[in-house]
């Protein structure tokens, strides 16, 4: 039997078509079915305008586009014998605008897709009221994120050599103010322990002092029987290099250097239903990558330790995009205070960009997972872009012999429900994943 | 409970920014009390994508996100019957953000095709050209506070005054330029001769559009505390029909003139006085604001 399901609260829409054997999921086909076409609009425009397009990508991750365009470009001036030259300053707000993007990406998702689908999974009514703390806990990160780029969506502020602002310590300290605000709002809703406490956990007994928020999504999650099924891979990929993450593939519980030279996209697999999301593989294998993938290598304690009990299972997907949002609320704050103000945001790059001629790759890490944007530039022109977005990964769309990490994730589920639950643990974005 | 007025936000080709800009607005619960939302794409609603593309429900208002593309299908709908559907019955249309008001960024995807709801550009034309339901609140994404004001204003029964484009005057009789903290080095013709400083003005070579740009954005900020050029980043003019541009870190110059001068000021009069401005030298300009100043 075989069921279609429009699914939807995904940054726009898939169709997941599911087969079913002996009242379980035995295999699921996943259809993204808009495409802009991001890249035929790159082509032919100047390099610098990548900066305004390709944040236009998503809304919800556009500044992390923009942070890889800005590596794609900054690398194709180094392929030239002519590198570019970067602050310590300008690396760190980038790095720490990065991060605040992920923060609002994962409390807007565990508030206003996770809470809510559990609660509809089990049929325990949760307020409207609740959805929207996500909605104000994200506007702080974002608030403190244009401090510095001027807005969130869709600031151009990284540019080849730097960073556009020149911040003073006014707008330092009334940004280390909106964090503490957030990190309040974290411990009181959320958590209901110290952050320094809930980041420092060593083990998943130490889980037993939570409450608030976190507390009654774990419990959820568990009574779902969460924890039992949603199994993937158990293959991880990271590629964006970061304070917060290490470039690296996690393969038979050992680590490898990964090179972008193995990344590869081929078709996806469809029955009859028109798809533009192609497949992103590594050496021609599924990887999953995100939250639990950078936790895995950069080997997250506590998300290490739910692992060995729950391995892959969506209960620890969900648990380590959660527990990712307080490490890189501690990672911001170091940050903040690492700034030297003294030092130049911005240094010009010695070669005109309109005499670059040459290829440049930029990988960061997205709150989804490994973002690649790949460029060719004639005198300064674009003349090829490709993205491959962390959703190609995840969400790719295999045969019945090779499934995707989601796919392969939802076979077993015991109903369209609990198989979408799972679907939504990898964070779906329909507009990244077709682009 | 009296019944709340009835909105319905739906997406056309979009990036979702419009949708998670709004998110930011600080008064949402507002919102949410005083309208029922029969489907937005991430808040609480009465209906889900599917029973919405049935086309049984009737809205009072339509928000719709994106650029108009009539043969885009949207959980088994074709867009053109949807829109056609919930802007027969809705009573105001509001374009949220630069890809519904004109094309935008997406009407690229496929320019033949794809327009905004009343207009192509600067050309009045899609489904709703010329309808005095429209209003476009455009920008590339929509300025939260800009949605908050017209919904507010719709709740409340005040009439909203829009100018030719079909935005509320309140908001776009604004240029980005006025409150944009280098104000003085524009008076003064002192250009930002680089990226990454407080000091100097971006019209010059850093390709600002401030000054032809009908946006409030350096009057009412972003996310409550910036805008582009408080940053040191050009205003793009993504408010206009004609964005995005080409080149955008770029001021298009003749003979190292600007070839657009700000809005409403015959070529002439602008290079008169910038003449006259540039004549003067004013070593408190052309010093750092704060390093150099003892
Ligand atoms: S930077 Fe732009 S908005 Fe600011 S004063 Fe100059 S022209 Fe006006
Ligand atoms: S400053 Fe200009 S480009 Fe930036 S949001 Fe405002 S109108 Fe758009």
């Amino acid at each position: 039997m075989t069921i279609r399901k429009w699914i939807e609260r995904i940054e726009g829409e898939a169709s997941v078509q599911f087969e079913f054997e002996k009242n379980h999921v035995s295999f699921a086909t996943i259809a993204f079915p808009h495409s802009r076409g991001m890249e035929a609009i790159l082509q032919s425009k100047p390099a610098m305008d990548a900066l305004v397009i390709t944040p236009r990508v998503c809304g919800i991750c556009g500044h992390s586009h923009l942070f890889a365009a800005v590596r794609a470009i900054e690398s194709v001036y180094a392929n030239c014998g002519a590198p570019v030259e970067i602050s310590q300053k300008a690396e760190s707000i980038r790095e720490l605008t990065l991060t605040l993007e992920l923060i609002q990406n994962h409390l807007k998702w565990l508030y206003l897709v996770i809470y809510p689908e559990l609660s509809h999974l089990l049929q325990e009514k949760i307020a409207d009221s609740c959805r929207l703390k996500g909605a104000y806990a994200a506007s702080l990160a974002t608030k403190i994120l244009a401090i510095f780029a001027g807005q969130w969506p869709h600031s151009s502020y990284m540019i080849p050599g730097g960073v556009t602002c020149d911040p003073t310590h006014v707008d330092s300290i009334r940004a280390e103010g909106l964090l503490d605000e957030l990190i309040r709002w974290f411990e009181k809703e959320l958590i209901g322990i110290t952050l320094d406490e809930y980041s420092h956990f060593s083990s998943d007994k130490a889980f037993l002092t939570v409450t608030g928020d976190m507390e009654k999504i774990e419990k959820m999650l568990k009574k779902a029987k969460m924890h039992e099924q949603g199994f993937s891979y158990d293959r991880y990929l990271a590629m964006g290099e970061h304070a917060f993450s290490k470039s690296s593939k996690w393969v038979n519980r050992r680590m490898a250097k990964v090179h972008s030279k193995f990344v590869t996209l081929e078709e996806p697999y469809s029955i009859g239903e028109k798809t533009y999301a192609k497949n992103a593989l590594y050496q021609h294998n599924s990887f999953e990558t995100g939250p639990l993938a950078r936790a895995m290598i950069k080997g997250v304690p506590f998300i290490k330790q739910m692992y060995r009990q729950y391995q892959d299972s969506t209960y620890t997907r969900v648990m380590a995009r959660s527990y990712e949002a307080a490490l890189l609320l501690e990672h911001c704050k170091k940050l903040l205070h690492s700034i030297n103000l003294e030092e130049p945001s911005y240094i010009k790059p010695l070669k005109k960009i309109t005499a670059l001629s040459g290829e440049g790759i930029g990988i960061v890490e997205a709150p989804r997972g490994s973002l690649i944007h790949s460029v060719i530039l004639k005198n300064g022109i674009i003349d090829h872009y490709r993205l491959i977005t962390p959703t190609q990964w995840n969400l790719s769309c295999g045969s019945p012999k090779t499934p995707g990490p989601a796919q392969k994730a939802m076979i077993g589920a015991d109903s369209i429900e609990t198989a979408t639950f799972t679907f939504r643990s990898f964070d779906v974005c329909s507009v990244c994943t077709t682009h | 409970m009296k019944s709340r007025p009835k909105l319905l936000w739906l997406q056309g080709v979009t990036c979702n920014g419009n949708t998670h800009s709004f998110l930011n607005y600080p008064h949402l619960s507002y919102i949410l009390e005083t309208f029922e939302f029969l489907y937005h794409p991430l808040l609480p609603a009465t209906y889900t994508l599917e029973e919405i593309a049935s086309c049984t429900q009737q809205c009072d208002i339509l928000i719709f996100e994106g650029a108009y593309d009539p043969r885009m299908m949207r959980a088994g709908a074709r867009m053109e019957t949807l829109v056609q559907h919930y802007g027969s019955s809705a009573t105001t249309i509001i374009a949220a953000g630069s890809c519904a008001s004109f094309g935008g960024m997406f009407k690229q995807s496929d320019p033949e095709y794809i327009t905004g709801l009343g207009f192509d550009r600067e050309i009045a034309k899609g489904p709703f050209a010329k309808s005095p339901k429209l209003i476009n609140l455009s920008g590339c994404p929509i300025h939260p506070e800009w949605l908050g004001y017209t919904l507010r204003m719709i709740a409340d029964n005040k009439v909203i005054l829009i100018d030719e484009m079909h935005r509320p005057k309140e908001l776009y009789a604004y240029l980005a330029h006025h409150g944009c903290t280098r104000n003085e080095y524009f008076e003064w013709k002192v250009d930002a001769d680089q990226f990454g400083t407080k000091e100097g003005c971006l019209f010059y070579k850093q390709g600002c559009r401030g000054p032809m740009t009908h946006a409030s954005c350096n009057k009412i900020l972003w996310n409550d505390v910036s805008s582009k050029t408080r940053t040191g980043s050009p205003c793009f003019g993504c408010t206009e029909p004609d964005f995005p541009r080409t080149n955008m870190f770029e001021t298009k110059t003749n003979m190292s003139i600007p070839q657009d001068v700000p809005l409403g000021i015959s070529k002439r009069s602008y290079l008169t006085l910038t003449g006259i401005a540039k004549s003067f030298r004013i070593p408190r300009l052309e010093k750092r604001l704060i390093d150099d100043n003892t």
